[in-house]
């Protein structure tokens, strides 16, 4: 019999623990008929962008973060992170995953370990103070709370003013003024319980931007399995644990939305809004599909690809 | 009121800083430490008011404040190390024998320096994992290994410090 | 994977004899990891502890509220806080050392950290305490009791990390705070009446000043209440956050210093120095417990407690009763944040379930997170007075500490006995 330790940096009731570490757990323990099983670590072992170096240098044998955390190592996340892929996050996270399995993994950036799975979180939308929502320079000058990469390009090109600062510290901002708004999906305003801070929500068709996800595993550890036991493994990972977590990611974004009810209120984007902002993210596009490129991946092909993909599940 | 800075450069003095001049590498370390704390305290003011009376708060600016939170903390690794300043437990080795204490100090010290050294060597092959993959921070893109390999060095000599000093005391209590 | 009790006897032997805690800390924590990953992961763990907590934004507070605590120092209020306070209070025993108690509080309320309260109350009250005959005992005791405020008085790093962790709402969490760290202040200033009787120190009290002398005393408190405004009204105008505030704070400082005509380049230098060196002691306890915390992590205590408690007791106040006595045994040899990271997860599911409320229980958890502070041989704030201090022997803390504790636990009683106290407001 096999034990494996995860990694978690998150609250134990964070769906992404809860709904989808937990139960990939159980299914690589039922997969394997219980020659293989995997424990939760009870408490984090340092900081969220450890984490990947974590899973390489076998600190705990599956650790699971968010790319971004590692700025400069990851450059094929862009093709997922783009504005206006898709509004469901199950289906961006299938169409990543193979356009993962089919392209973006080439580029090696994944070499020194075992990929269990890629995904997005669900699209990520404006919440502000207050505001009127159809205005088309909404952002100009707005104060937003923003991470790191796409995310905080995507605000200054609107024209906001980006506030940083860790999500956590985001009620802090919002509550105490510093910032105005910010960009999340629905359940991360939730979570945080941002939603009283909050009066105005836009919803923008596709998404201003998303996150990419990975659960990796030390490969030592993987090659150290046998070939069945890596077969039932592969069966219930990759593009299987992809889609769970994708639809856990839309679960708890539609439980997020439900939460604003009389609190937030919602409008759509409109259509002024799209084209214009459209246009001025374009270049931003542009860049970060060069920076894919960079990697000896043809970033256009894997951008069609994952689009076609997001397309073929609707 | 010239008492109250008065007591407070004694405790200067006790801290094994002498208040009215450090000595050459104090006052090296201190110079270096002072510039990279009043350049955090200048940043966080700058994107303040650059945020509040301009619009433009300063890009990256918490970023900076983490690679120069990170220096300060190991650079004043050597200045804790030369003034022999680690936080210790006295509770028991108050009572010992005052003829043991130049022993037992090399065997901590050295114990102690040996741990730093095995952070430092650890420190250096992380950053340079981190050099492998072009680590950079998120919006100003600065290279972090850099900052690894600065603060490898200092908690090597920290390391190299700590064991040294003892050692050289007992080392002379020996001879006597 | 049982030896986590033989790890545990290890630290505290190698913390008697005299090994600097942060090593004794990194050096049993690292080879307790290597007994169950082995070698190779361990020492890039090791390397991964020291070198990414060293960039956590949120923790450049610490730096910059000790250099904002040093620049005050410098500028000379802190001498007139105390002239202020020792004209109002002079006639009571041990005026001072409450007036020290009281000003924690206040500290405590622009100031989210207990090791950064701590610190910088050290500066101000500790030499002021001493000139007028206090001893030691006494004076760093009402300190580093004071110190411990800084985590339960609104704003508050822990109470922060406990609402991620249990998605309470922060906001309610620093309502709670407030009342319980008001009965604090009272307690710790009754634990001062008790040292002082306990000892049979007569310290001399001088007669009442006419009232008009003490309002002008108020005078001298101009310059702290004017930074306090500042840093306080920035962050509730919204112009800054809890976290810049310490950099403001250090700025408004350095500002003071100039305005009252003591800036000298030989002065500032001296300032940076201290702040720096006492910057690494605590950042390398930090990792040291860190680097600890990931053993107890990986060596299955946790899951050890949890199924004993279950078996153990099913009622709330049982389990309350056992998680006081848990909390209390490992804030003996735990970092404050260690010990939330690696405790709330086990402990509020089970509070959860027998219907204890959370953000009550999120203040439970801080007061026993404050004992921890202050209880040896790992007594976070009694390491940080030392630092500043290192003329003063933990032993004579943590001896004049006693009676602080007992107050402490007194607390958390009648908070239990009154759960509406910590309700009230939120
Ligand atoms: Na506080
Ligand atoms: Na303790």
């Amino acid at each position: 019999e096999t034990k494996l330790t995860v990694a978690n940096w998150l609250p134990p009731s964070h769906p992404l623990v809860s709904e989808v570490i937990v139960p990939m757990t159980e299914q690589i323990a039922e997969a394997t008929s219980g020659e293989v099983t995997a424990t939760v670590l009870p408490a984090p072992l340092g900081p969220p962008p450890a984490h990947f170096d974590f899973a390489v240098n076998g600190v705990a044998d599956i650790t699971f973060g968010v790319q971004g955390y590692n700025a400069g190592r990851f450059k094929t996340t862009n093709i997922a992170e783009i504005p206006f892929l898709g509004d469901s996050a199950e289906a961006i996270s299938v169409a990543y995953w193979r356009t993962f399995d089919a392209m973006l993994k080439d580029a090696g950036e994944y070499d020194d370990v075992k990929v269990l799975a890629v995904f997005t979180h669900g699209p990520g939308e404006i919440f502000l103070k207050d505001g009127d929502p159809s205005d088309v320079d909404l952002l100009k000058g707005t104060k937003l709370r923003v991470g790191g990469g796409i995310v905080h390009e995507v605000a200054s090109t609107l024209g906001a003013v980006p506030v940083e600062g860790p999500s956590s510290k985001a009620y802090e901002l919002l509550s105490q003024g510093v910032a105005d708004g910010i960009l999340f999906p629905y359940e991360s305003v939730s979570f945080f319980k941002l939603i009283p801070e909050l009066e105005v929500g836009v919803s923008v068709p596709g998404g201003l931007y998303n996150t990419s996800f990975y659960i990796v595993m030390n490969k030592a550890k993987w090659e150290s399995l046998t070939p069945d036991q890596q077969e039932a493994i592969d069966g219930v990972t990759g593009e299987a644990l992809a889609r769970m977590a994708g639809q856990m990611w839309d679960r708890a974004d539609a439980a997020g939305r439900d939460a604003m009810d009389g609190a937030t209120v919602i409008t759509p984007a409109t259509e002024a809004q799209i084209t214009a902002w459209s246009a001025a993210l374009k270049p931003v596009v542009d860049a970060k599909l060069a920076e894919v490129s960079e990697t000896g991946i043809d970033g256009a092909a894997a951008l069609s690809m994952l689009k076609a993909e997001i397309a073929a599940q609707q | 009121m010239s008492d109250a800075i008065k007591s407070v450069e004694l405790e200067g003095q006790t801290s094994a800083s002498p208040p009215a001049r450090l000595s050459v590498t104090g006052c090296v370390l201190g110079c270096l430490g002072g510039v990279l704390l009043i350049a955090m305290m200048a940043l966080t003011v700058c994107d303040v008011i650059g945020r509040y009376l301009f619009n433009s708060p300063i890009k990256g600016a918490s970023e900076l404040t983490e690679i120069l939170l990170c220096a300060v903390i190991f650079l004043g690794l050597c200045a804790v190390s030369l003034a022999e300043d680690h936080v210790v437990v006295d509770l028991l080795t108050d009572k010992m024998p005052a003829s043991i204490h130049p022993a037992r100090e090399a065997l901590t010290g050295v114990l102690s320096g040996l741990i730093l050294m095995v952070i430092a060597w650890r420190i250096w092959v992380y950053a340079a994992q981190i050099a492998g993959y072009n680590g950079a921070t998120t919006n100003l893109s600065i290279p972090i290994a850099p900052l690894g390999y600065f603060c490898a060095i200092c908690a090597f000599a920290g390391g190299l410090i700590t064991a040294f000093l003892p050692l050289k005391r007992a080392f002379l209590h020996a001879k006597h | 994977m049982e030896h986590w009790p033989v790890g545990m006897a290890i630290l505290t032997i190698l913390l008697f004899i005299g090994v600097p805690i942060s090593f004794a800390l990194a050096g049993v924590g690292l080879v307790g990891v290597v007994s169950i990953i082995g070698w190779a992961p361990s020492l890039a763990l090791l390397g991964s502890v020291f070198f990414d907590n060293g960039r956590d934004y949120t923790l450049s507070v610490l730096p910059l509220f000790l250099m904002m605590g040093n620049f005050v120092v410098q500028s000379g209020i802190a001498e007139e806080l105390y002239q202020s306070a020792y004209a109002w209070l002079r006639h009571r025993k041990g005026g001072l050392a409450t007036a020290t108690v009281v000003a924690c509080g206040a500290f405590s309320s622009v100031c989210g950290s207990s090791l950064a309260t701590a610190a910088t109350m050290t500066k101000i009250a500790l030499p002021s305490m001493r000139r007028y005959g206090y001893p030691d005992q006494i004076s760093t005791a009402s300190i580093a009791a004071g110190g411990t405020l800084g985590i339960l008085i609104p704003p508050s790093v822990i109470l922060v990390f406990y609402g991620i962790l249990t998605q309470q709402d922060i906001g309610r969490l620093f309502l709670a705070g407030l009342i319980p760290g008001l009965i604090g202040i009272v307690g710790y200033a009754i634990a001062v009446r008790i040292s002082l009787k306990l000892q049979g120190i007569d310290l001399p009290t001088e007669p009442k000043l006419p009232l008009l002398d003490r309002i002008r005393a108020l005078k001298g408190t101009a310059g702290a209440l004017a930074l306090f405004t500042f840093v306080m009204g920035g962050i509730y105008l919204g112009v800054f956050t809890p976290t810049e505030s310490a950099g403001m704070g250090a700025g408004g400082a350095f500002l003071l210093m100039i305005l009252k005509r003591r800036f000298s380049a030989q002065r500032t230098l001296m300032v940076l120095f201290d702040t720096m060196k006492t910057t690494a002691m605590m950042f390398f306890i930090l990792f040291g417990a860190l680097t600890f915390t990931n053993y107890v992590n990986m060596s299955g205590m946790t899951g050890d407690i949890q199924s004993l408690i279950t078996s153990l007791t099913s009622s709330p106040l049982g389990f309350i009763v056992i998680v006081l006595c848990i909390y209390l045994l490992l804030g003996c040899v735990l970092e404050s944040l260690s010990m939330i990271m690696l405790t709330v997860p086990v402990f509020y599911p089970i509070a959860a379930s027998l219907g204890i409320d959370l953000i009550w229980f999120g203040i439970f958890v801080v007061m026993v997170t404050e004992i921890s502070l202050i209880t040896p041989p790992v007594g976070m704030n009694a390491f940080v007075l030392r630092s500043v201090v290192p003329d003063v022997r933990l032993g004579t803390i943590f001896r004049g500490l006693v009676p602080f504790i007992a107050m402490d636990v007194v607390r958390v009683g009648l908070l239990t006995a009154a759960p509406i106290l910590v309700l009230l407001l939120t």
